[in-house]
């Protein structure tokens, strides 16, 4: 059974959560204790992970560290659609990778207010919200437009791709960093999509979502 | 042109677009935070942003299509009124009707939903966006006071939608038709487009720009148009803010926001007075001998209530009725009640199905609720029997719409005799139907229904006396506790006595009276001038019940279950009367 060290607070192992569920994988929480423990820089991790990072997946003694690595790791051995990471689709695939790269951006801004806020790390917060409002309002007008188009995820397909899964922690959890979402209406409406696709579980600090009708 | 109070207009406040199903919009104006959803019904909501429990916004809250959820404590407010209609703490009691969330004024007009001022005249009237087809384009926030983003919009050029890539953008026209706009048209290559900017003073440092475009583009242009326009907003914005960072430092209320509804009706004491005036909209045969009515407001709007309420009807012949509310979750602009015609009754249901028409006017008590539904049971099982569905239609929609456990078993004489059937249908999956029934095969089918108890399980019975007592007999007899079995009588039809005379003592307003045989302690006390509240004075409904301190009542009610009796530290003063000589009550 593959194996996630992970820490519940954290948004980067909530997205492996996320596409394990989402993907019905059957596995193993290995809890590593970020804060206040630090356990993720102690000398025994970092025989698992030299960088001292979570998320690690371990299947079947494959290592593979980065929380964007392993969702395409994950996509493309369990999802047997191939919508998940579209590897047939050059331009998908292009439209994926750079908001996988867009992502280490909100983790970079609104992820990191959230740590200054939350686990006493040492950022710049007015930094790091400007930072995020500016790649939220990117994002709000993007997935506005997706709208325009009868679409409903980051990239122009009809299913959700990584990418997503890769957005939607730092989104949900940026309150915690004083980040508001209200100039974010489109952005508000593609996380409530997020939250009612099939096999979502929620994390502390995300606050469950009606179903539709019927 | 000098600028009004923006607090005596009314402002967009969100796109229509914006309002998908079970979604709340979170919006700003003057200062005010808003909650903004739309009802299943198709009513828009607009609220203050904040639960009045511990102040969590709402705008994170669930709307259910019903009512709106608080994420913190789970207190729900009903659609239309902003009523709080449940509070999970108190599983057991009706909340107070004080408790309703502020709300605003709400309008809709060129795609965007408008609120301010509950006395302006309407939304502005723009000439270039009546009758025509116009497209709302995207709302953009800019972090700049609405008077400096009304100047920049004024210098605003754009192609016409029919002459997008033939040229550079013009603006051939600027006009202004209301405080808080900017209509700017451009001609070109024989086409013309006009956008009206419409600006949402957000608060004293930050809008949001809602440009409506006239006339709506053709289809296969729509895309173009709403990106060309996004991109000269965008160029506009990053000029308006002068390289400013894009934070949201949010700024105190620049106005005062008046509430579109006023303080709640005070708590009326008082005997039965008529405080609503409802007038008939619908009138139908619901089933056999059952008539349904709608009753709207004559003015305003109705009173809150709960599942299990019932409204005073006061007919224009002196009698006063009980009848039950079947409203579901969310219905909360009309009261919806049926009455079955007693052909040897006192007259009531024989004037309501006779004499009472659509358009009439009624006076009602507001609503009490002293069948209150629990929202917090692991299973529900509601009994009714004939009319006594009434009140039990209102829970099995309010349980549906939570997705909570339960069942509706329905005895009536046949098919004919269901009424409102047409909102049992959709639920039809957890009501059975008990039709035709001896007495004796009754008697079995509720031993059967309540063969099985379990603990947080919870059984609600409305229908004839006999029935009732069968119903708890049966249910005491499988181990259901008394707490678990909720009732509620139509009328009391146990034999009375009122030859009794006695001493009363009122503890809290230190004054003593006599009740004499054939006066009832009710009466004694109104002529005191002491006015309890009061509904079916027969001893059913539960509304005049007061707490005895001293003495041993003489219960003659069918309100309260044996244990409530044997404590004996509560009556119901209508019929009621003292074994004791005297009794102390806390009045």
């Amino acid at each position: 059974m593959i194996k996630l060290y992970d820490y519940l607070l954290s948004a980067n192992c909530y997205k492996q959560r996320l596409l394990l569920n989402m993907l019905d994988v059957p596995h193993e929480l290995v809890p590593v204790e970020f804060h206040p423990g630090r356990e993720h820089e102690s000398a025994e991790f970092k025989r698992i992970n030299t960088l001292g990072h979570i998320p690690v997946i371990d299947d079947d003694d494959f290592i593979l560290r980065d929380a964007h690595a392993i969702l395409i790791y994950l996509a493309c051995k369990f999802d047997g659609a191939g919508t998940w990471y579209p590897t047939g689709d050059p331009r998908l695939l292009g439209e994926v990778t750079s908001w996988l790269q867009f992502a280490d951006g909100t983790t970079n801004t609104a992820a990191a207010a959230r740590l200054h806020v939350n686990f006493g790390y040492d950022f710049d917060l007015k930094a790091c919200q400007v930072g995020a409002h500016r790649l939220f309002r990117v994002l709000d007008e993007h997935l506005w437009f997706r709208e325009q188009e009868g679409l409903g995820w980051v990239v122009s397909a009809p299913a959700p791709t990584v990418g997503d899964i890769a957005l939607f922690p730092d989104v949900a959890l940026s309150g915690e960093g004083g980040i508001s979402h209200e100039d974010y209406p489109a952005l508000r409406r593609w996380a409530e999509r997020v939250q009612r696709l099939p096999g979502f579980i929620d994390m502390p600090g995300v606050l469950p979502t009606a179903p539709l009708p019927g | 042109m000098t600028v009004p109070d923006p607090a005596s207009l009314l402002h967009p406040v969100a796109a229509g677009a914006d309002l998908v199903p079970r979604h709340v919009v979170q919006s700003r104006l003057l200062g005010r935070a808003l909650a903004i959803w739309k009802a299943d019904d198709g009513f828009i909501n607009i609220w203050e942003d904040r639960c009045i429990h511990r102040g969590m916004r709402l705008s994170a809250g669930i709307n259910d299509g019903a009512e709106l959820v608080c994420q913190y404590h789970g207190w729900r407010y009903s659609n239309r009124n902003g009523n709080c209609s449940y509070i999970p703490a108190h599983p057991g009691e009706a909340p107070a009707r004080a408790l309703r969330v502020p709300g605003f004024a709400c309008a809709e007009r060129y795609g965007l939903v408008w609120s301010g001022s509950p006395s302006a005249a309407g939304p502005p009237s723009i000439p270039t966006l009546e009758d025509t087809e116009v497209l709302p384009l995207r709302g953009l926030p800019v972090n700049v006071p609405a008077a400096l983003a009304l100047k920049g919009l004024a210098g605003y050029s754009f192609r016409p939608a029919a002459a997008l890539g033939t040229g550079s953008p013009v603006a051939t026209g600027t006009d202004t038709h209301s405080p808080y706009s900017v209509t700017v048209t451009a001609a070109a290559a024989g086409a013309e487009s006009s956008v009206v900017f419409f600006v949402q003073p957000a608060d004293a440092g930050r809008c949001v720009i809602r440009p409506v475009l006239s006339p709506a583009p053709a289809p296969e242009e729509r895309l173009a148009v709403l990106r060309h326009h996004a991109r000269g907003l965008e160029e506009l914005r990053t000029q308006l803010e002068d390289r400013r960072p894009p934070e949201i430092a949010v700024q105190p209320p620049m106005a005062t926001l008046a509430p579109l509804r006023g303080d709640t009706t005070a708590p009326t004491a008082g005997g039965r007075r008529p405080q609503v005036q409802v007038r008939v909209v619908r009138k139908w045969l619901t089933a056999e001998g059952i008539a349904a009515f709608e009753l709207g407001p004559v003015s305003g709007e109705l009173p809150s209530f709960q599942p299990g309420a019932h409204v005073d009807v006061h007919l224009p012949n002196g009698l006063v009725r009980q009848y039950s509310l079947t409203n579901g979750p969310g219905l909360t602009g009309v009261y919806r009640i049926g009455v079955k015609l007693e052909p040897q009754g006192g007259g009531g249901s024989r004037h309501m199905h006779d004499s009472v028409h659509v358009g009439d006017v009624l006076d009602l008590s507001e609503p009490r609720n002293n069948f209150p539904l629990r929202r917090d049971a692991a299973r529900t099982v509601l009994i009714a029997g004939g009319i006594g569905i009434t009140p039990l239609v209102a829970m099995a929609q309010t349980l549906a719409r939570q997705g909570l456990t339960w069942e509706l078993h329905y005895f009536a004489q046949s098919d004919d005799h269901i009424a409102f059937g047409e909102m049992l249908d959709p639920l039809a999956r957890d009501v059975t139907m008990h039709l035709g029934l001896t007495p004796e095969q009754t008697g079995d089918e509720l031993a059967e229904i309540t063969r099985s108890y379990a603990p947080e399980n919870h059984t609600y019975i409305c229908g004839p006396g006999p029935m009732i007592e069968a119903a708890r007999a049966v249910a005491a007899e499988a181990g259901w506790p008394e707490a678990a079995v909720h009732f509620e009588y139509f009328k009391n039809e146990s034999p009375r006595d009122d030859t009794s005379a006695f001493d009363v003592s009122l503890a809290r307003s230190n004054r003593s009276l006599r009740v004499h045989a054939g006066e009832s302690l009710l009466d004694a006390l109104r002529n005191k001038g002491v006015d309890l509240p009061s509904s079916c004075e027969q001893g059913a409904c539960g509304t005049c019940l007061a707490t005895v301190l001293e003495g041993e009542p003489d219960h003659q009610d069918v309100y309260l279950s044996g244990t409530e009796r044997t404590a004996g530290d509560r009556m119901l003063t209508c019929v009621s009367r003292a074994k004791s000589g005297r009794l102390v009550l806390d009045l």
